[in-house]
């Protein structure tokens, strides 16, 4: 059943390429992220060249790089790439610029049951909920892109010590349950150093509160009882079972306190799993992992993250035709399967619910609950970045114990209020 | 003259040009990204965390490089001994910001940091030092690395310097009953003066303006601790975008490192003329 169902949603998707594709062209130029990000990608580019006879070179730039690369390319008007790979918080900034090629008006892309709406939404523009950019509520919502690497944040616990955590209650009795520093093994552990670290971390908290940082007109609301609960529970009550530290832990060393049998709980990114925690090389936990959705709070809500790559095409591409050719075939359901077995992080249902899968990606689950939570996205603004860098340095200024919660989220919501006015979004 | 005009007047005109806009309609504000300045409370907390960090790595480093360079003057004399502590002195400086900055990183790091189990099995401390995430220990910790890599430039010049103190000078200083301290204060200080100067308003300059192993150690954490000026005009111009403050920031910088350097020149130009 389900090979006919992938069989017929595969058909589904090439069903919709227009007939009669333009010339081959020499090459498709895409410019992507360097890093475990195209493992996938990597994976499955021979099939297409074998199948379509058309080649892709892909350019690596490291993070930061990719986003000035593209922008120059963009303002210039360059031909540079054909396709590339966003960020989805890079979104409002491309989509407000309309430097994008909209896939459903250029060549009528039919949307797919098959993937789960949240991604849809993502890589539409403007967003089809929350506040939208002052300027941008008038403009037709068109899909510009869609999901590559389907990363979203969730959680991971040891499920052969613990339960299943549904609330941050039950991370709270789980870590004391297993809570000791003198082995050390620790209930939990935070990625908290300053700026995007702490900030991917505290983020599903802070909405699981039920807290906001902007109401529907970019008003300010995040200095509120709600998140200051949040900041306490994260700083004060998840710290006291977190290794000696944690103010300054990235990706990497959340990781690797879990993966050497050092802590219980926490937040992980899909790329933590696969290179780290599930590794044989160099996990001891292996067997040991189970993981779940981003707990719920006092709020009701669960809250996972989203932070997918997403395929496009920029407006400047010569190649556009067969652009959009090769996101209907790497997107595919056929496609997304050799992706996934060759490391890529896949993001259709079918995909992350198939049970062969799930045995060889015991995370694949978390992340399709996490998709059709929906996960929730960082608020669809160009000014994300300031915004992120203020919060992230009281955030972790109040783990470190240098600020109170109260302080924190006061001179935080002052600082982005402030920041907010000057970028234009009110008087 | 063109190509210089092109590389520096350019720019510099430039950003003078995008301090006096705003930066998202560009329309001219004159001075009003200077005075924001004069009422952000970051950019003052910035500037007094600069403060701390660049006293604190010159008096260290001009201290230890000093001491360093008189101590193997006087009591190395042979030639391989000598060009082997060169060398030592020298791969410091050679180390690029970034990787001492993640070398740093790893030996701060608690739990695991070979610096926290050194201690730990020396009995000096009982639990670990959060060296990188308590204010106090984080300056500590971006200091050290600014000392282990740039007192050996101190160390260098004045260890060259003193090589220009003559023999015989101090020879007859010894026979006169000098002892160490008069030797150093009357014959060879006079010798390093100006030495002394120039290392002064180099590591001035470099340390005002520190941005890379910072962070990649702390990223200015915790909380804004050591979020020094050019980290913190970084974010306003990488994070926030706004670069018409940023400009308005980088000239604040620029006219602080050309005062030190206008110093400098003013009392060469003494020296030589003199």
């Amino acid at each position: 059943m389900v090979v006919l169902l992938v069989g017929a949603l595969a058909v589904a998707s090439t069903a919709v390429a227009a007939p009669g594709l333009p010339p081959k062209p020499a090459k498709l130029t895409m410019a992507v992220v360097a890093g475990g990000e195209t493992k996938g990608l990597k994976a499955i580019l021979p099939m297409w060249e074998r199948e379509m006879g058309v080649k892709v070179e892909l350019v690596e730039f490291p993070y930061p790089t990719l986003y000035e690369k593209l922008v120059t390319a963009f303002q210039a008007n360059a031909p540079t790439f054909d396709l590339l790979i966003a960020d989805d918080p890079w979104m409002p900034k491309f989509g407000s610029e309309g430097w994008l090629v909209p896939l459903d008006q250029t060549f009528g892309y039919q949307r797919d049951p098959d993937i789960f709406p949240v991604v849809y939404d993502l890589g539409s523009w403007p967003p089809p909920r929350g506040p939208i950019p002052p300027g941008e509520a008038g403009k037709p919502r068109r899909l510009y892109a869609i999901t590559l690497v389907g990363n979203v944040e969730f959680f991971m616990y040891r499920k052969d010590l613990l339960p299943a955590p549904q609330t941050w209650d039950d991370v709270i009795a789980n870590a004391r349950k297993v809570h000791d520093p003198s082995k050390p093994f620790y209930g939990f552990v935070i990625r908290g150093a300053k700026g995007n670290p702490v900030i991917s971390e505290f983020t599903p908290v802070l909405l699981s509160f039920g807290a906001r940082i902007f109401d529907n007109n970019w008003r300010v609301v995040l200095n509120s009882k709600e998140a200051v609960d949040a900041l306490r529970f994260f700083a004060v009550e998840l710290k006291k079972y977190a290794p000696p530290g944690v103010a300054n832990y990235d990706a990497a060393e959340r990781a690797r306190e879990v993966a050497t049998g050092r802590a219980a709980q926490g937040f992980i990114w899909p790329a933590e799993i696969t290179d780290i925690v599930e590794n044989p090389a160099v996990s001891t936990v292996i067997g040991k992992m189970g993981y779940t959705l981003a707990p719920r709070g006092p709020g009701g809500k669960h809250a996972p993250l989203m932070g997918n790559w997403l395929l496009a095409i920029p407006k400047a591409s010569r190649n556009q035709r067969w652009a959009y050719e090769f996101i209907l075939w790497a997107t595919s359901a056929r496609v997304q399967r050799p992706y996934a077995l060759g490391g890529g992080i896949p993001f259709r249902r079918s995909i992350l619910q198939d049970a062969d899968l799930n045995r060889r990606f015991p995370f694949f689950k978390a992340m399709a609950d996490s998709l059709a939570a929906p996960a929730e996205w960082r608020p669809r603004t160009q000014e994300w970045f300031a915004v992120e860098a203020i919060l992230g340095t009281h955030v972790n200024a109040a783990l470190a114990g240098i600020e109170t919660p109260e302080e924190a989220i006061t001179k935080a919501a002052r600082e982005i209020e402030r920041h907010m006015k000057e970028a234009g979004y009110y008087r | 003259m063109a190509l210089l005009a092109a590389l520096v007047v350019y720019p510099l005109l430039y950003n003078v040009g995008l301090s006096l806009r705003n930066y998202r309609t560009g329309e001219f504000v004159g001075l009003h990204n200077f005075a924001r300045a004069l009422e952000d409370p970051q950019f003052f907390a910035s500037l007094r965390a600069t403060g701390v960090y660049v006293s604190a790595a010159l008096a260290t480093e001009l201290t230890l490089g000093l001491a360093l360079a008189l101590l193997v003057h006087r009591t190395i004399h042979s030639g391989w001994a000598r060009a082997l502590v060169y060398v030592l002195f020298l791969i410091p400086m050679v180390t690029p910001p970034v990787a001492a900055g993640v070398i740093a990183r790893l030996i701060y790091t608690p739990t695991y940091g070979i610096l926290n189990v050194l201690l730990l099995r020396l009995g000096a401390i009982s639990s670990d030092v959060l060296w990188l995430s308590e204010p106090a220990t984080a300056m500590f910790a971006v200091l050290s690395v600014d000392v282990w890599q740039w007192m050996p430039f101190v160390f260098l010049v004045c260890f060259a310097g003193l090589q220009a103190v003559p023999a015989d000078t101090v020879e007859a200083a010894r026979v006169d009953g000098a002892d160490g301290w008069r030797l150093f204060w009357h014959i060879e200080f006079p010798y390093l003066q100006s030495l002394l100067l120039l290392v002064l308003v180099f590591r001035f300059t470099d340390t005002f303006r520190v941005f890379d192993h910072v962070q990649v150690l702390t990223a200015g954490g915790p909380g804004a601790t050591t979020e020094f000026l050019s980290l913190y005009l970084y974010r306003v111009a990488f994070k926030f975008f706004n670069l018409s403050y940023a400009a308005a920031l980088s000239l604040f910088v620029l006219l602080v490192t050309s005062l030190a350097f206008a110093v400098l020149g003013r009392y060469l130009v003494r020296e030589v003329s003199a």
